[in-house]
This record gives C-alpha cells, structure tokens and sequence, in this order.
C-alpha cells in the first residue's frame, strides 16, 4: 500500500467514525479492496484472483490488495470473510469446496461457522471439469477396462485425494456411488500431495483438475479416462464425459467472487459490473490460458442458480463420504 | 556428457545477461533478508513479490523467485547465531552451537562458516541437479508413505544423540513435542484433536511460532539485563574469520551436510528442517568430542547449514524433472511458472529448454553472488553484539512479535510464541532442552499421516514396511543403530553404574 | 522427605498427561490395522506418564527445588507482562503505536533508561522496521482501527 492510498484510507476510516453513516454515501470504491485469498499463495484461488485484481484496478480506480488467510482446507478464510464489515472492502475468492464446510461440522456435531447464507455470490470466473486420472502402470486404456477390473476387486484399488471431504475426495465419491464400486482413499495434505501419490504408484486412481494433470498427460505419465464436464474439455477432447458413460455426475472447480451478507445493494452492483468488464478484458483471458483454463464468467443470477445446484452435489457427496 | 555440456552453455547464455543477472541478484538478495529476519520465511517471500513478476518472462520470474528461496537457506542462520532466534524454521539446530560460539566471542567465524557451508552445499546441490535429476527424480517417487514413515522413525532414532541431557529428559521433550504436533484436525478422520472450537489451532502449531518463544523469548527471560556484561569485540576482520582449526572441524561436516541434505530434499513432502535435525544428530554421533556439542562445537553449525541448504537445492529436483512440488514453497514457485504459461511437468526441459536450463545455471551464478553477499555482512552483523543488551532485547522482542504475526498474519500464532517464551524460560530452570520438543513438532504430523496411510495401503498389513526395500533398508540401519547403542551402553561395564552417569548427564 | 527439582517435574507431566488423556475421550482410538485420530495422541501421553514417573521415582539425584535460583524471576515477570500487552493490543492499535509503545515500555519503564533516549531508540526502531517490513517487502502488518 503506497503512502497515497495509505492517507485515503486512514481518512475514509476517520469520517466514517465520526459520522457513522457518512462512509455509506461515499462513492464505493473510496480506498483500496481486500480480497481474502482462502488457500496458501499460488493456490487455486489465489492464481486467479492476482491478474483479476490487476485487470479490477484500472476498472474500479482503486488498490486491490489480496490477503491471504490460508486454514483448514479454506475454512478459515472464508469464516474470517463471513465475519467482516459488510462494507465490500472486503471480499472473499473462494473455490468448490466453500458449500461442504458447514455440512462437515454438522456431521462431527461441531457448531456451524457459516452456511452458503452468509455469502451474496458476485460472479463467477473460471470453472474447471474435474477428470478421473489413472498412472501409466495400471493397464487401463478406457473407462471400460476401469470399470471393469474395479468391479472385480472392491476395495483393492486405492485413490489419492488433497484431504478429506476436499475438493478432489468429493467427485470421486459421487462417482463411486453411482457407479457402485469401492476403493481404497489415501488422503494427502494438498493436490500436489495426491498427484505425487498417484505417480509414485501409491494409488492407483485420483480425480484431478484438468489443469494439474495435463502436464503429467502429455508426458505420458497419467492417462485420462473421464470428464466431470457436461460437455467435452477442449483440452482434452477424445476424453468422454460422466454423462456419456451413463453417469448423471457433474462436478467442476470453479472459482468465484462473494461479498459477506448484508453488503448494500449498490455496492454489489458497483462490484458486478466491474467483475463483468474485468472478465471481458483479454489479459485476463491471457492469464486464464496460461493456468490452461478457459474464463467461464457468470453473472449474478446464473451464478447464483449454478451455485445453489453445485452446493446440492458438495452436500450430498459430504454425507456420501460421512464421518470416518 | 556433451549434451548436458551444451544445455549448460545454452543456459549460462541466458543466466549471464545483464536483466537476468539483476533479477537473480535482487532474488538472492530479498532472499537473505527475508531468512535473516524471524518470521518472514520463503515462502512469505516468494508469496510477496509473486505478483511483482507477472510484468516479467518466465524466465526472469522464476530466477528472481528460486533466488529468494535458496537466498532465505543462507540468511536463516544469521539471527540464530547473534540473537538465538531461528530466522527460518531449517535454523532451529543452528541456534544451539551457532548461539553458544556467539558467546565465546566466535559469532564471526560461525556467521562465515555457515555461508562458506551453505556455499558448498548449493554449489553441490546445483551440480547434482544438473548431472543427474531425472534418474533421481524417479528414485524421489518411489519414497511412498511406507518410506517415509521409516525415515521418520530414524529421524526419532536419532533423537537420542540429539540432546546434552539426559535419556529420559530427552524423551520426555520429544514426546510433549509430538503430542503438541497432534493438535490441530486430523488429516484421515476429520476430528478435530486439543483445538477448542480455536480454528487457527485447526491446521496445528507451527514450528515458528514454537521454535521462536522457546529459543528466542525464552532466553531473553532468563537472561536479566544485569549479568550481561558488554563483550569486547576483536577488531579486525582477520579475527571475526574462522582460524585454522575451525576450518578443519567443519570440512567433513560440510560434505556429509551437502549429501545428507540433498537426499533429504529430493524427497517430496519433507521438510528441509527434518535434512538439518538428522545432519546436526549424525555430527554428534560420529564426533570424536560429542561433548562439545550444545557448548559451541562448529560441526554442530557447519553440518546443518549445509544440510539445509542442499535441501532447498535438491527440492527442485522433483519440481523440474517431474512437476511435482515437493512442499509449499516448492508448490509457489510451480505456481509462478504456470501463470507465466510455463506448465511444469515432465516435458518442461523439452519444451522450454531456455527456462530449464537458465534457471539452472542462474543457481551457479546465484550461490557465488550469495557468498560474496553474506561473507563480508559477517563484520556488520556481529556488530549487532556492540549493541548494549538494554536495547538489544527489546528490539529481539519486537522481530520476534512481529516475524511471527507475519507468518500467517494470525495473532493466535504469536500467542503461542509468547506461552512457549514462558514454557522455554520453565525448561531452562527444570534443565530441559527444548531442541527434541521441535523435532517431536515437526516430525508428529507427517509420522502419523505417513503411517495411517501405509496402512491404508496395506489393508492394516504391516510386512509393508519390510517388503518394500527403501523402507526396509531405512529400518534396518534404525536397527543397527539401536543395537550399536545397546552394546555400548550394556556392554562394558555394569549398566547400572552407566545409567547413573548417564542420568547425571556424563558422557559416557 | 525434602522436596527435589524432578519431583516437581514429574510429577507436573503425570498431571499433565492425566489432563490430556481427559481431553481425548472423544478420539477415536480404532485398531492397529486401522489407527483412530485417538491412537497416536494416547500411545504418547502414556509414555509420557511413564517418564515422568521415572522422573519422580529418581527425583532423589535431583539437586533439591530450593536450589534452583529465580533471581531472574522479576525480570522475566515484566518482560512477559509488557509482550503480552503488545501483543493483546497488536492488530487493535496497529503495528506502529503497539510496537513503538512496547519498546518504549521495555526500554524506559523496565531498564529504566533516559527518557530521550529510550523515546528516540522506540521512534527510530520503530520507524525503521516500518519502512523495512511494510513499505521495502510489503508484508502486511496490522493496521488497526485507527488505519494505521
């Protein structure tokens, strides 16, 4: 934060304590924006919100600070968010996983930090099929050969996943219920943790980001056999979705922006706007491509239903998983 | 041999001009700061000057990113040495000896020894990454959980040549230390283990927050200002180097550091602090005076800087030859390629060999520019120990508030820094040594998961610790050690007798 | 009998792992083949019963309690005192005033140094770590309520 900013700010702060309601007419943005990065630096939210902050600041004419406050598994971010002045100078990039935490604490009966309410969603920005990956030591060309041999030998197989009940356990357990197979779960500290797993042949199965794996594809080390998408990854177009195998599974990682409840109305729009014309821009796209995503911007509204709908497959994955 | 020679020379093409060479320079030199202020480690680092490269190429990013890390290895040991406050977790052991030699008035020839160590360590560790990372990458995948959990247990093996004091003091150490570990939730079960709905505590204590009150605070408490008398500094730069005799005492210690630690490194999911605990424990146990130890023995300095620093080296060897990152740090830098459209991954060498090799021959460049950054600090930093000791600890106070807050911006943290400020001054007066309690921190997370998931693995069968050879052979040497250690302390005279001496905290 | 350093000593740990084995009633401890989020946590706070009950049993070595010195005690005491209300006000008052007052505080207050000099050791130092750790690296320090 540079000294100019620096002034503003501590002056903004100034009038709204000796006024009270002043800081509400105030023109949003008036001083720099905080957006709570959940997971440590270089995480999924983070690789995102950085050019998005970079793209956000000619747009809003304001600093765009990020703030990380990595914590069990994103829960401490995204609780810190909750709990901040509904003022939208601070605002929370969060990932798949922000709808399964509440449903985790009611299973061990642990009190609920916050439910998907606290939230008002702003936009999406990227949303990333999950694929089911296997090493190049298993014999399995297709999903059939897959399916066939792990419906021979329940329990046999074993699948790495970034942590319980997180964003890569989730898919694969909606993907064993429909499927009505069982396997092993080796859960590790982290995405590259699982993928390291399933390379050193320590399992043998593990859903992955298309991003995250395509590297390790490409080289010949993993082989893809199916798509969480609802249509075909361009990355990866010979790879069939769950829906083509007769699976009614979607599952994406997506990443999006929220406000804290009780944000004013003109700020989120304020905020929309900005959001719309920052995904639009092509640096952005620019720095989405390099991840090896594609922007997938939603507004409001449809973010809103995709949200609702997607927290409906986390919850029912969560009591699928249940309490180990 | 000609290839790689003539990768090397591609690389050094890019490494030596003019732009790169002042990106590394300004990595390693943010690097040695961000490692000699407490707190602020690499990662803290790398994450802060992460978004400043995105105007730049992959290349420039990447050699300005990697310096600050191995940069951080050569810095982290310099607040360990003047102030006993570990400027990076991998410095912790450096606070015993490093501490002790400071006190003796050889706070200059444990700063010099530690940067011509970590010199020697890198330069190693570049050299190996060069010569050989794809078939030692591939070596680095077969450490599965099995492995792992027997490289833990020699890590706890070793845990009894760690300290000065007694068996059973030393145990009780490391047990608090890894039952403190436990807390936090659990990685297989989902429980939440001694948090109290706190949900900072949920990813655990970290080793900073600990290692800092305990070494750093709790020496402050226990040293009045009264009974610090101002130490008379030698005046000339001749002197603040090390003398003959110290040269020769960390040549061998340096070696076995650079090997031990680069095996260490090149291990995904360890951590560099593991590479230098083992390297400080094996110096003691081949020493020929194990008793100089913890009263300012310069192996005890020269093997873990070293070894810390070959580590950080051998990190990247999974990291470039694979695409996999082997810790947090590691994971950052992957990040940072990505954003710049440079997936990393098995292919990276050959689809962008001016990266791949650049970055490597800037480590040369950057291990030599480090040296000829730190050796002449060495006569301003030990000035620091001109500073009366009035102003002296409120001022360590202050870096170790603030590094710690500045870990995870999270004030619970410096909470535990100040309890254990206090725990470490109680220890003192009880006469234990809070060395093993970090070691028990660090390694408790990672034993259980590594052994959980084993199991796992193994369907709760346990031959899988004897059937995979890597784990076999690591527990073979735990049992050697153990049966060393039996007949030498049964075998010559009555052990009771021994025990006795032992317990007095005699070597034997 | 006379009361020894390590009865102290063991006899706190045989408290303490009392203690925590009462927390972990609700860890499960499951089986060897499969280990709970108990086992690990039990396993240690036995063993650490068992040391410290050997800890007291040998006590009788142990140089007696009342040799240990707390001269230093009083020091200690204030140094703690003064972190602790730095830290308790730390991201309420913000890095500079907290910092600044805690040097300060220890300085003048607790070593009882000359008041301009130790004022002009707190403004400076304090000064010259704001510039190093928020303005040269970044770093996010604590701003505080008052927004700075």
């Amino acid at each position: 934060m540079d000294r100019r900013s620096f002034v503003v700010g501590s002056t903004a702060a100034a009038a709204a304590l000796a006024t009270g309601t002043a800081a509400a007419q105030e023109v949003y943005p008036s001083r720099a924006v905080t957006f709570i990065n959940p997971f440590p630096p270089g995480g999924a939210a983070d690789v995102v919100a950085r050019p998005l902050a970079s793209v956000l600041e000619p747009i809003l004419k304001q600093p765009m600070v990020i703030e990380t406050k990595a914590g069990a598994a994103g829960q401490v971010g995204a609780q810190f968010a909750a709990a901040a002045k509904p003022d939208g100078y601070t605002l929370l990039v969060h990932i798949v996983s922000i709808s399964g935490f509440a449903e985790v604490d009611r299973l061990y009966g642990r009190p609920v930090k916050f439910t998907n309410d606290d939230f008002i969603p702003i936009a999406r920005f990227i949303a990333d099929p999950c694929v089911l990956i296997t090493n190049e030591q298993q014999p399995y060309k297709t999903f059939k050969e897959f399916l066939d041999d792990v419906k021979k030998r329940p329990n046999d197989l074993v699948f790495s996943s970034s942590g319980l009940h997180g964003a890569l356990h989730l898919p694969m357990a909606l993907f064993m219920h429909a499927a009505g197979v069982q396997m092993k779960h080796l859960p590790t500290n982290g995405g590259g943790p699982a993928l390291t797993a399933l390379l050193g042949n320590n399992a043998q199965m593990l859903v992955s980001s298309i991003a995250a794996a395509n590297a390790q594809r490409k080289a010949g080390k993993v082989r893809a056999l199916a798509c969480f998408g609802d249509k075909r990854a361009p990355a990866i177009p010979d790879v069939p979705t769950m829906k083509e195998l007769g699976y009614d599974i979607e599952y994406y990682l997506w990443v999006g922006m929220f406000a804290p409840k009780g944000t004013p109305n003109s700020i989120i729009t304020t905020m929309r706007d900005a959001s719309r014309k920052a995904a639009a821009d092509p640096k952005f796209a620019e720095a989405m491509t390099n991840l090896g995503q594609d922007v997938a911007y939603l507004d409001q509204p449809e973010f809103k239903a995709f949200w609702d709908a997607d927290a409906k497959r986390v919850q029912e994955a969560v009591r699928l998983v249940g309490k180990v | 041999m000609d290839a790689i020679f003539d990768n090397l020379l591609l690389g050094f093409s890019v490494a030596f001009r003019p732009d790169v060479l002042v990106y590394a320079f300004l990595g390693c030199l943010v690097g040695t700061l961000v490692g000699m202020l407490p707190g602020i480690g690499p990662l803290a680092g790398i994450s802060l000057l992460l978004p400043v490269t995105f105007g730049l190429d992959a290349t420039k990013a990447i050699v300005m990113l990697a310096g600050i890390y191995y940069g951080s290895q050569y810095g982290g040991s310099t607040t360990s040495i003047l102030m006993r406050i570990p400027g990076e977790a991998a410095s912790v052991m450096t606070c015993i000896d490093g501490y002790a030699m400071a006190r003796k008035g050889r706070a200059g020839a444990a700063l010099a020894i530690a940067a011509v160590g970590s010199f020697i360590a890198g330069t190693f560790g570049v050299i190996l990454l060069t010569l050989v990372a794809p078939p030692l990458a591939s070596f680095a995948l077969r450490f599965g959980p099995p492995e792992y959990t027997a490289l833990l247990v020699l890590g706890l093996v070793f845990l009894a040549y760690m300290s000065t004091t007694s068996l059973v003091r030393t145990m009780i150490m490391a047990i608090t230390g890894l039952l403190l570990g436990c807390i936090g939730i659990d990685v297989m079960s989902g429980h939440f283990r001694y948090s109290f709905d706190i949900k900072e505590l949920g990813d655990g204590i970290g080793i900073v927050p600990v290692a800092v009150g305990l070494f750093g605070l709790g020496e402050i408490l226990s040293t009045p200002s009264k009974s610090v008398v101002g130490k008379v500094m030698p005046p000339r730069f001749r002197e603040l180097m090390p003398n003959r005799q110290e040269w020769r005492g960390s040549a061998m210690p340096i070696a076995r550091g650079s090997v031990l630690g680069f095996m260490v490194g090149i291990v995904p999911g360890s951590a560099h602090i593991i590479a230098s605990f083992l390297s400080y424990a094996v110096e003691k146990r081949v020493s020929k005076t194990p008793g100089e130890f913890g009263t300012g023995a310069v192996a005890g300095v020269a093997g873990p800087e070293s070894a810390n620093n070959a580590a950080s080296t051998g990190a990247f060897v999974p990291m470039l030859a694979l695409g996999l990152p082997t810790g947090p740090v590691t994971a950052v830098l992957m990040a940072a390629l990505l954003i710049h459209g440079v997936p990393p991954g098995p292919q990276l060498v050959n689809e962008h060999p001016q990266v791949f090799w650049g970055f490597i021959a800037s480590m040369y460049v950057g291990n030599l520019m480090l040296l000829a950054l730190n050796l002449p600090l060495v006569g301003l930093f030990v000035r620091v120990l001109q500073i009366p000791y009035a102003y002296l600890y409120p001022l360590i106070i202050m870096f170790c508030i603030v590094g710690v807050y500045l870990v995870n911006s999270s004030i619970v943290d410096v909470w535990i820094m100040l309890i254990m400020g206090v725990v470490g001054y109680l220890l003192r007066k009880f006469e234990f040594d809070p060395a093993p309690l970090v070691l028990g921190l660090v390694i408790a997370p990672t034993f259980e998961l590594s052994l959980r998931q084993s199991l796992v693995m193994s369907s709760g069968n346990w031959t899988i610790f004897f059937t995979r050879p890597i784990a076999a052979a690591l527990f073979a040497v735990c049992g050697v050690l153990l049966t060393l250690a039996a007949v030498s302390y049964f075998g010559r005279r009555d052990w009771r007798e021994r025990l006795a001496e032992a317990e007095a905290g005699e070597k034997p | 009998m006379n009361l020894r350093r390590d009865h102290v000593a063991g006899g706190a740990l045989i408290l303490a792992g009392a203690g925590i084995f009462a927390l972990s009633t609700d860890l499960p401890f499951g089986t060897l083949a499969s280990p709970g989020a108990g086992m690990l946590p039990t396993l240690l706070v036995g063993f650490l019963m068992a040391f410290g009950v050997a800890l007291f049993a040998r006590a009788g070595e142990s140089p007696p309690l009342a040799d240990i010195a707390w001269t230093d005690l009083p020091h200690a005491v204030r140094v703690t005192a003064a972190a602790a209300a730095a830290v308790a006000l730390y991201t309420t008052l913000g890095f500079l005033l907290t910092v600044g007052a805690l040097l300060f505080a220890l300085t003048f207050v607790v070593e009882r140094r000359p008041f301009l000099v130790s004022a002009a050791f707190s403004i400076g130092v304090t000064t010259l770590a704001y510039t190093l750790f928020g303005l040269l690296l970044k770093s996010p320090l604590p701003r505080g309520l008052m927004g700075f």
